[in-house]
Order: structure tokens, then sequence, then C-alpha cells
């Protein structure tokens, strides 16, 4: 309860925040400025008012998580709301969980609003409603989610410029950790080589939640990764909170 | 029993350790089982949303050299990694971006060209695949070009080029193109000049190669210069008395319904004028079952 009462305000908290609606302005403006693009392309412009939309909604969203998510803890620290909010019978642990979630019903609400322009736009050059489409849009949320967290987890302990640089880096990371794969296939065998796969394990992998490359040209999705993939997320968000969760009970506010 | 502040504490760190733990391993495992899946992937796609060179110049804020560095130094791993079945589709264009960037970086130019070569012979003796072998030369051709273009003090480029039509299209007259350009950028070696004459008489014009061999021996800086061009004067030479002689005696043939049993012969018989003798002025011999004529000793072991 405590919980849901703690993500409301962060929902209603969030909704008043000018920054969520400019970034909703451009995602929009990204999804319908697609058209423009496709006017310029010789061949398949279906393919890539299918691109630039997905991406559109996968940067904004991001930029909503990061942004906001940076701030929410902070804030609360900042203005000192935390203490009126700490005194009452009210789980460290739960609050952070509150606007965890809080947040996350944001970017759900956001999210749904850019897919379903991304989807209008899509019909009007096809005709038909592609909801091949929502996979991806869908595995973009889950990410959104980890990004979530990783955001609260920064902003738990530190200011939102620095905590905003994180989370972006941890972005990058989760794009670029795939890389270490091809050197781990050239590395001979070893202590480095060790040291480099156990890295590429604990090293979040974004790509995970991508299928933007299969949904836009139709190629079969393996059923297996739709659940590993669906795991993956959720075991490595709980990870990120349960780090949140311990940095902020040991915080010490005076 | 009502538990305590720091016993519900201690509780709640513990399990907040378990789920971190657990999550943990979560992660790692799943992050394995996830690898195992294979997914479907577009020809290319990994690399075919890299935007032209001219675009990322721009897009590199300044940081031109390094985004070239970058890009150079994970084209070594792709083009290294054979497991990547398409990932000579976009040869050239990831090149072309790279010397874009930066135009002053020289190994790209030169082991770009040397993959593609590479790869092109690859192409040819393991899968016959024809059309691969001529898309990856042009290619090597244009990165070559590129560097030329990019580097006009750089001789390397035009002599790379040149080595390239010469050994592995078997084209001649560009190899020779290539040879005249590189010997005219400053620092070329004198090599150079002996690999054009080489090109000249490879594409069958014996009379310039003849002077321009002629020419080589007369400004030779040295004695083993004077040799090398010596012996390919000797070479031009019965290569053109050879000619000369088996068109004769096929001439001999027509007329007389058989081969002349010496040369001799096709003087008394008003096909030549004289017997030409080799540049050391030793007799050609002759092969009155054949008709082909070869000089006594090689060229190259006079």
């Amino acid at each position: 309860m405590k919980i849901g009462a703690i993500a409301g305000i962060t929902f209603k908290e969030a909704k008043r925040d000018r920054v969520l609606y400019l970034l909703f302005f451009f995602a929009a403006l990204g999804i319908v400025a697609s058209r423009v693009l496709a006017v310029l392309t010789v061949g398949d412009r279906i393919k890539i008012i299918k691109d630039v939309g997905l991406a559109s909604i996968s940067v904004f969203g991001v930029l909503m998580a990061i942004l906001i998510g940076t701030g929410l803890v902070y804030k609360e620290i900042d203005k000192k709301t935390i203490y009126t909010l700490l005194a009452k019978p009210l789980h460290r642990s739960e609050f952070i969980l509150g606007k965890f979630l809080g947040l996350v019903l944001t970017l759900l609400v956001m999210t749904a609003a850019m897919a379903v322009i991304f989807l209008a736009i899509v019909y009007a050059h096809t005709a038909r409603v592609e909801g091949s489409l929502l996979v991806a849009v869908a595995y973009i949320f889950l990410e959104l989610i980890l990004i979530t967290a990783v955001a609260v987890l920064f902003s738990s302990f530190s200011t939102p410029i620095l905590s905003s640089l994180f989370a972006l880096a941890f972005y990058l990371i989760g794009h670029l950790s795939w890389g270490l794969e091809l050197i781990i296939k050239k590395m001979r065998p070893g202590t480095g080589k060790a040291l480099v796969r156990a890295l590429y394990l604990v090293l979040p992998d974004l790509e995970n939640f991508n299928f933007k490359t299969e949904v836009v040209h139709g190629l079969p999705i393996p059923p297996a990764i739709y659940l590993s993939s669906f795991l993956y997320g959720v075991c490595y968000t709980a990870f990120i909170l349960g780090l949140a969760v311990l940095i902020f009970r040991r915080r010490d506010f005076i | 029993m009502v538990k305590s502040g720091a016993a519900k504490r201690g509780s709640a760190t513990g399990l907040l350790l378990a789920v971190l733990l657990a999550s943990g391993a979560g992660i790692v495992t799943l992050k394995a089982a996830t690898d195992r899946v294979v997914r479907k992937k577009l020809p290319g796609s990994s690399i075919i949303y890299i935007p032209s060179g001219k675009f990322l110049k721009y897009a590199a804020f300044g940081y031109r050299g390094l985004a070239a560095d970058a890009i150079y130094i994970w084209a070594i791993q792709y083009y290294s990694t054979p497991a990547i079945d398409d990932r000579l589709d976009h040869f050239d264009h990831i090149f072309a971006i790279i010397n874009e960037l930066d135009p002053r970086f020289q190994d790209p130019y030169e082991v770009g060209a040397m993959i593609a070569v590479q790869e092109a012979r690859d192409a040819l003796e393991r899968a016959r695949d024809q059309a691969l072998f001529s898309s990856l030369i042009r290619a090597a051709f244009a990165i070559l070009d590129r560097g030329a273009a990019n580097n006009p003090d750089q001789w390397v480029y035009p002599f790379d080029a040149g080595h390239i039509a010469l050994m592995n299209l078997k084209d001649y007259p560009l190899a020779e193109k290539y040879f005249a350009q590189c010997m005219k950028i400053p620092g070329a070696p004198d090599f150079v000049e002996r690999l054009r004459a080489n090109a000249i008489f490879k594409k069958g014009d014996l009379k310039t190669s003849w002077e321009t061999w002629l020419d080589i021996y007369k400004r030779a800086p040295d004695e083993r210069t004077k040799k090398i061009a010596s012996n390919h004067l000797y070479n031009v030479k019965a290569t053109i008395d050879k000619e000369g002689l088996e068109g004769s005696a096929a001439k001999f043939r027509e007329r007389f319904g058989r081969l002349p049993a010496d040369l001799e012969a096709l003087v008394r018989t008003g096909f030549i004028r004289e017997v030409p003798r080799d540049l050391d002025g030793k007799d050609y011999l002759y092969d009155p079952a054949t008709g082909k004529v070869k000089t006594v000793i090689s060229p190259w072991r006079r």
C-alpha cells in the first residue's frame, strides 16, 4: 500500500514535469518526421518510417527515464521533504520501490502514447495495424524499466548531473558490451580471457531487448529469447534496485 | 516475542543480500542462456546503417581522427572474422569512411587494399566467385586511388595499385599506368621504372619496351642495375627475334609444306635477310621438328 501511495505521488509529480512533455513532443515530432525522411529515400519508405519511429520511442524514452529518474530521490533530499517522509512508518526500501514504480508507470503511459502515434503513422502508409511492432515496443519498455532502476540507483547517492552521466554511460555500455564477445574469441585462453569473459557476463547487455531489426524486416524471432530476455531484464532490474535500497538504507541525511 | 529494531534491520539486510545474490546469479545465467539462442541476422545489417564519412565528419564533433581510429580498429577486427559471412558486402564503404574522416591516415589505404586483394584471391581460389573477386579488386583500386588523391606526395599507393594490376589482375596496361604515375612522385624508388618497363614488355609493346630498357641501361647508376637492364634487353631482343624467326618458319611451311631444316634455309629462300643472333652474339637454337626458336641460355643466367 505504502509503495502504491509513493508510486502514485511520483506519477502525479512526473506528470507535472515540463521536461516530460518536451521530450514527448520531440519523440512525436521524430515519429511524424519519419514521413518526411521516407520521402527522401528511394525504395522501401515504410522501413525508414519504422526505423525512425522505433528509434524515437527508444531514445526519447531513455532520456525521459534518465532525466526524470535521476532527480527523483535527489529532489526529496535537496528539498528536505525526505525528513517528513522518513519520519512516518515508511521503510526506505518502500520509498525507493515506490519512486521506481511511479516513474515506470509514467514511462508506461508515455511509451503507450508514442506507440499509438507510431502505429497510426505506420497505418497511414500500410493501411493495416502491424501488431508485430508492439513486440519491439514492449522490449523497449523493458529496457526503459532497467534504465529507470539505474537512474534511481544513482539518484540515491549522487547529484542529478552525475547520475545522468552515469546512467547514460550504463546505457552506452549496455549497447556496446557485445563487442567484448569478439575480443574474447580472439584472446588466448588464460586469466585475461577469463576476466574479460566475467566482465562480459556481468556488464549489461541491452541488445537483449533490441528486436527492432527483426520486427522491421519481418525476421523470425526465436521464441526462447522472449522469455530469457524478459527474465534477464527482471533479474538485472531487481539487482540494481537491490543495490539502490542497500545504499539508500545506509545514507545519513543529517 | 517482538523482534528488536536491530534484529529487524539485520534480517532485512540479509534478505536484501539474498535478493542481490539471487538476481546476480540470474543475470549471469540468463545472459549465457540468451547468448545461446541464435538470432536471425540480416545480411550486412551489422554495418548497413553506417552513414557516409561526409556526414560522420560533422557528427564526430571535431574528433575526426579519433573516429577514424575507432572505425579502423573495428574494421580490422570485423574483416578478420571469417565467421561473418557477409562482411565483404560494404567493404569499400567502410574504408571510404575512414579515408574521408582522416585523409592523411596512411595505414587504412594500404591495409584496406591488402585485405581486399587477399579476400579476392580467396574468393577466386576457394569459391570460384568471379563476381566477388572483381568487386574486391575494384575496391582495392578505389582505396588506393583515394590514397593517391589524398596524399599526392606518397608514391606507395600508385605503386601498390600497379603491383596488384601486374600480379593479381595481369592487366599490364593498367600496371604501366600506375607505375608511370608512381615514378613521377619524388622519392619513388628506382625499381619502379624497371617494373614499368617490364609491364610494357608484358603487354606486348616490344619496341617501347626495348627503348625503355635501353634508357634504363644507359642511365644505370650502378653495375647491378646495368646488369638487370642488360638481361631484360637480351630478353626483349630474343623475343623480337624469336617471333620473327618462328613467323618466317611458319610462312616457309605454308609455301613448301614442311618446316625449314635450319635457319639458314630462311635466308636462302628470301624470308629473312640474315639470321639474327642474340645480344651476346650467339646463335639461337632452332628445332626443325617444331619450328620453335630459343636462346642458348636463360636471359636471367647470363
